[in-house]
């Protein structure tokens, strides 16, 4: 495949060389730099070779700005960066959101933070940024906001059109899980456009990640996904060990496989039971928040921490596990097997909820490639793409579990493929505590101040929620030069305005809970 | 003796100097025995908001387990998490469409002062809810365990009747 894409890349783009890379330090296979002038075309050339666009990513480099683009590939690995190089003094790049739709939205974050306009893009407006900014916050140095840009900015109004209103749902709602802003263009019930609106809770995570050093970043991602923390915690902590080239112990990587997997079922059951409240159905929270607390119980003592874990070190642990750990994992999933039977009566077998989600918010192939949705949303869609097979880290290339995918690509099949995973994770944890090896559970070769060599890297995980991409540059320093997070709900809500269109409203929030959101991990 | 005025009672004290000493007491009882927080999540704290009013924690136990989706109907506002400068003005609307008495608990460091997101050069974080609203009890954590969000809500009560409900933990320090 890589060889493959290589030649005909190579062919496409005739003078410009394609570089192949060390996909083990750098997390991509191939790289090539384009102008701007061939920009669209690379990216036609992709969307015909069934690539999608993994993320977009804008360095600042003081002598020029860098967009970089991730194509990446769901039926084989293979992982191709696209730079583009631009002036900083006038940065102007062509959109490519005529061919992928995700586009749409990592160039107008792209617009805010960095400055570069979109030749094309039909909607330049701010989505993350309150109105009274006045400096792009991700340059590296101080540029004004001119008056002239301002306007355009701040320019979202939704359209009128006639014998239709507007619904604000969100900020405050108790649906959004969190402070999500949705405008809803509506025809009496019916939705015919709907606009996210975002940044409620954006908290500077990637500004922050400029400021401080690797280790003090740490405990910045448990707080950015607080359903999954360990998940990111375990995303960023491999990323920085792989740029380092930290070895870890057998006994860390299958301690990490453990309680990213307790986190994920934790994750899972809130997710179900805030589905369901949001459909009117408040009983399976009070069950899945027993469950909660039984998981909390045995994360606390190894942890120190209820919620926002922080638990992973470079090259290993905080703290060993202990029998008391592995005795409370066992019973523990002893327990959460009966309970699905509990929960197939109460809601998998319940005709009124199979029937409010049948059949609406269908995502097909096509479109979740397009608009790169990942985690239980593709495979619902019908995608087997799951990063703990296709890139394991940690020990999950040693585990044996299954890839559920739906048929149907609704929120029934949303909801199926994540009862079905948390059965999964069930079994990758008993596997997990029976190969538990002895051992240490740090590495001794872990430096007290990390300073990665010059480069980047593109590394990703499975959150519960999909695919997380974190992109690290290196200038040799103890601090990040650039680090971006190319988040899993991010990219699932982005699928979210066509889904909704031709709705109902009641409809639009079943769909909206399917996606299964987390809102700071969105804003950042 | 209740006076009534034009528009009924009047309270006003050139009008009518009687002040309602018991029956103010009675109604603040009442009203810390019944105290309905808004559902209003923002971040992580509203996780371990949730789970303190899950069977667990139990909060129904003091009478404040009845969230409401609407500030209208509320009696409290729980900040449980961080205040951003595009969420401040939504902040400011939904506190200002509750109804009086009214309290606001800030859950979480990000609540009471902006927590780890205050650095040199940040652009987008609200330092601590109180420079918009008056804010009753401070709970610190990050985030706070949802025995401490019980502390907040005892020590509530006690700013509303004057006493406390339970005897306060031993100081040790």
């Amino acid at each position: 495949m890589v060889e493959r894409i290589k030649a005909e890349l190579g062919a496409t783009l005739k003078e410009t060389p394609v570089g192949e890379a060390d996909y083990r330090e750098r997390g991509y296979h191939l790289f090539a730099e384009v102008a701007s002038a061939d920009l669209l075309n690379v990216a036609r050339f992709f969307d015909e070779r069934g690539f999608y666009l993994a993320a977009l990513i804008c360095v600042d480099y003081k002598e020029y700005l860098e967009l970089v683009y991730i194509f990446s590939n769901h039926a084989s690995l293979c992982k191709v960066k696209i730079t583009l190089k631009i002036d900083p003094a006038k940065p102007v790049a062509p959109t490519i959101s005529t061919v992928f739709d995700c586009a749409y939205w990592h160039e107008r974050e792209i617009r805010e933070f960095f400055g570069v306009s979109f030749d094309g893009h039909p909607n330049m407006t701010y989505l993350f940024l309150h109105e009274g900014i006045d400096f792009y916050p991700l340059r590296k140095e101080k540029i004004p906001v001119s008056d002239e840009d301002k306007k355009a900015l701040g320019a979202f109004r939704p359209g009128e059109g006639e014998d239709t209103f507007f619904v604000n749902l969100g900020p405050q709602h108790p649906s959004t899980h969190g402070v999500l802003r949705v405008v809803l263009k509506m025809d009496g019930e019916y939705i015919e456009d709907a606009q996210p609106v975002l940044g409620y809770l954006h908290r500077m995570h990637e500004k922050m990640a400029e400021n401080r050093s690797y280790l003090q970043f740490l405990p910045n991602t448990g707080r950015m996904d607080y359903l999954g923390p360990m998940a990111f915690n375990l995303g960023y902590v491999t990323a920085v060990e792989r740029l380092c080239g930290i070895p870890v112990p057998d006994r860390a990587n299958y301690v990490r496989v453990i309680l990213t997997e307790l986190n994920r079922l934790s994750s899972h059951l809130m997710w179900l039971g805030a589905y369901l409240a949001d459909l009117g159905a408040l009983t399976p929270f009070l069950f899945v928040f027993d469950d909660r607390e039984e998981i909390n119980d045995i994360l606390e003592p190894v942890t120190g921490s209820r919620l926002t874990y922080c638990y992973f070190r470079f090259g290993g642990l905080y703290n060993d596990v202990d029998d008391a750990f592995v005795a409370g994992t066992r019973a523990f999933i002893e327990r959460l097997r009966s309970r699905f039977s509990l929960y197939e009566k109460l809601v998998g077998g319940n005709v009124i909820f199979t029937n409010r989600t049948r059949g609406i918010g269908v995502i097909t192939k096509e479109r979740a490639r397009k608009q790169a949705v990942s985690g239980p949303v593709l495979r619902g869609a019908g995608i087997p793409m799951d990063i703990r097979k296709s890139e394991p880290c940690a020990a999950y290339g040693e585990m044996d579990f299954d890839v559920p995918v739906g048929t149907r690509g609704d929120a029934l099949d949303m909801y199926q493929v994540r009862i079905r995973e948390m059965e999964n994770a069930l079994n990758i944890i008993e596997q997990a505590l029976a190969r538990l090896p002895e051992g240490p559970i740090m590495t001794e070769k872990a430096p007290r101040k990390l300073k990665p060599p010059k480069g980047d890297l593109y590394h990703t995980v499975e959150t519960p929620r999909g695919e997380l991409g974190i992109y690290i540059v290196s200038d040799e320093s103890d601090k990040p030069y650039r680090m971006k997070w190319r988040v899993p709900s991010f990219s699932n809500l982005m699928i979210f305005p066509e889904l909704a269109k031709g709705n109902l409203l009641a409809d639009a929030v079943a769909i909206l809970g399917s996606l299964d959101l987390v809102i700071p991990e969105i804003d950042r | 003796m209740v006076c009534l005025g034009e528009r009924g009672v009047c309270l006003e004290k050139e009008v009518f100097p009687v002040k309602f000493a018991v029956v103010e007491k009675v109604l603040d009882l009442a009203r810390a025995n019944s105290i309905w927080p808004m559902t209003f999540g923002l971040a992580c704290c509203a996780i371990e908001m949730m789970s303190t009013a899950m069977s667990r924690f139990d909060l129904d136990r003091f009478g404040a387990g009845v969230f409401r989706a609407t500030p209208r109907q509320a009696d409290l506002m729980i900040v449980s998490g961080t205040v951003t400068k595009k969420m401040a003005p939504v902040l400011v609307t939904l506190y200002e469409q509750m109804p009086s008495p009214k309290w606001v608990l800030a859950m979480g460091n990000c609540a009471i002062s902006g927590g780890p997101f205050v650095f040199e050069g940040q652009y987008n974080v609200i330092e601590g809810v109180d420079l918009l609203v008056p804010v009753d009890v401070y709970v610190p954590g990050c985030p706070p365990r949802p025995e401490a969000l019980l502390e907040g809500f005892l020590k509530l009560e006690e700013k509303i009747t004057g006493k406390r409900r339970f005897p306060g933990p031993e100081s040790r320090w």
